[in-house]
């Protein structure tokens, strides 16, 4: 279970500082947390990766927490952030299967609800959603995914720019 | 860099790495922002001069709304891309919008004029010398341009396009806003067309520039 906000607040305050064991338990919960919320939203053999791209992002901007404010909508941003950019520059064209048996801790529900990778997909049409979803996500070829759809193959790439475009617009919205 | 093969061993990696960090602080970028919009004042008072309704005390209410006009887009502007720096999930920045709608009256201001003129048969003439005042303005705003990258850069902006656009945004109203003081011109088809123009030729350069600089 993922230390709560108010915790991770001060270990990232402490971090700024320069301490170490809670720079560790900051990005040991961080970690739990990110495989946790990229789970579904990636293909699975991708998420070490966007989860360790994530870590570093999180060292390399750790001045810009503000410890006035929440830490886990900055987290989120961050997060989302290194998700849209592996969207963008990943493809993958094999089937996979996703993993659906993704576990959620109830008093992460409400933050997670506010900040989860589905409140952005939430505000972009169907068709955009479900192209990202088929080619990014689950990994098949575009051709593929026009079949399934009932879309022509540039109508799909169409989707995917412009919903690859409107998620990265939208990375701070709740 | 390698990635190390678990994400135990990056984090330890990165614990081992990690120094002190020097917070971000809005009010180091308010003070760097501020420092860019009185260097391109003084640089304008110093080599062009005020315009004489201003040196007399007596400055033309016209001059006052139009001026106040970029004045608050640069603010509203600047303030967005502070913000940019330091991300948040739940963010509203928006302010800027109404401040761009409001400023935007100058130009659709200046085509009206020019439409009613010729519907009327008459032509309104569009004086050459605002030329200067476009080129000095976006030339100034590269001051508030290169202080906002630099805020930028050290954050992590997360919609690097739009921190782009604003960027431009804040350096051409600033820019203009400098060269205000001493432009003599007060009708509204020199401030719509030569002024608001500086902004605009401004917002897609930063839109075009600033997004790879700032890119992590």
């Amino acid at each position: 279970m993922i230390a709560d906000e108010a915790t991770l607040a001060r270990l990232a305050a402490l971090a700024q500082q320069g301490d170490k064991q809670a720079y560790s338990a900051l990005l040991t919960a961080a970690q739990a947390w990110l495989r946790r919320y990229f789970a579904r939203r990636i293909v699975p053999h991708q998420l070490d990766d966007l989860v360790q791209d994530t870590l570093l992002s999180i060292h390399r901007k750790l001045s810009s927490y503000d410890p006035d404010r929440a830490f886990m909508p900055w987290l989120a941003a961050i997060a989302r952030y290194r998700w849209v950019d592996q969207l963008r520059t990943t493809y993958k064209a094999a089937e996979v299967e996703l993993d659906d048996q993704v576990s959620h801790d109830s008093d992460e529900e409400s933050i997670s609800a506010r900040i989860s990778l589905e409140q952005l997909f939430a505000v972009l049409p169907a068709a955009q959603v479900r192209a990202i979803e088929l080619v990014k996500i689950e990994g098949r070829s575009v051709s593929e995914a026009a079949e399934s759809t009932g879309q022509s193959e540039s109508l799909i790439k169409v989707n995917i720019h412009r919903g690859l475009q409107r998620l990265s617009a939208l990375i701070e919205k709740e | 860099m390698t990635m190390p093969n678990t994400s135990s061993d990056l984090i330890a990696g990165l614990v081992q790495d990690l120094q002190p960090v020097r917070r971000m602080r809005r009010r180091n970028g308010v003070t760097a922002a501020s420092a860019a919009v009185i260097t391109a004042m003084a640089c304008v008072l110093l080599v062009l001069g005020a315009r004489p309704d201003l040196s007399a005390g007596t400055p033309n209410p016209l001059f006052l709304l139009t001026s106040g006009l970029f004045a608050v887009l640069a603010m509203a502007s600047t303030w967005a891309v502070l913000e940019m720096a330091r991300p948040y999930v739940g963010n509203h920045r928006d302010g800027w919008i109404w401040a761009a709608t409001m400023a935007a009256l100058l130009p659709a201001s200046a085509l009206l004029t020019f439409v009613i003129g010729w519907m009327h048969a008459e032509t309104t003439r569009l004086d050459s010398d605002g030329l200067n005042c476009l080129s000095i303005g976006i030339g100034l705003g590269v001051l508030m341009a290169i202080a906002l990258t630099l805020w930028l850069r050290r954050g992590a902006p997360v919609s690097p396009d739009r921190a782009g656009l604003l960027t431009g945004i804040a350096a051409g109203s600033t820019g203009i806003f400098a060269v205000a003081l001493a432009c003599p011109h007060d009708d509204i088809a020199h401030i719509g067309v030569w002024h608001g123009g500086a902004v605009v030729i401004s917002a897609v350069i930063g839109r075009l520039v600033i997004p790879r600089l700032i890119k992590w």
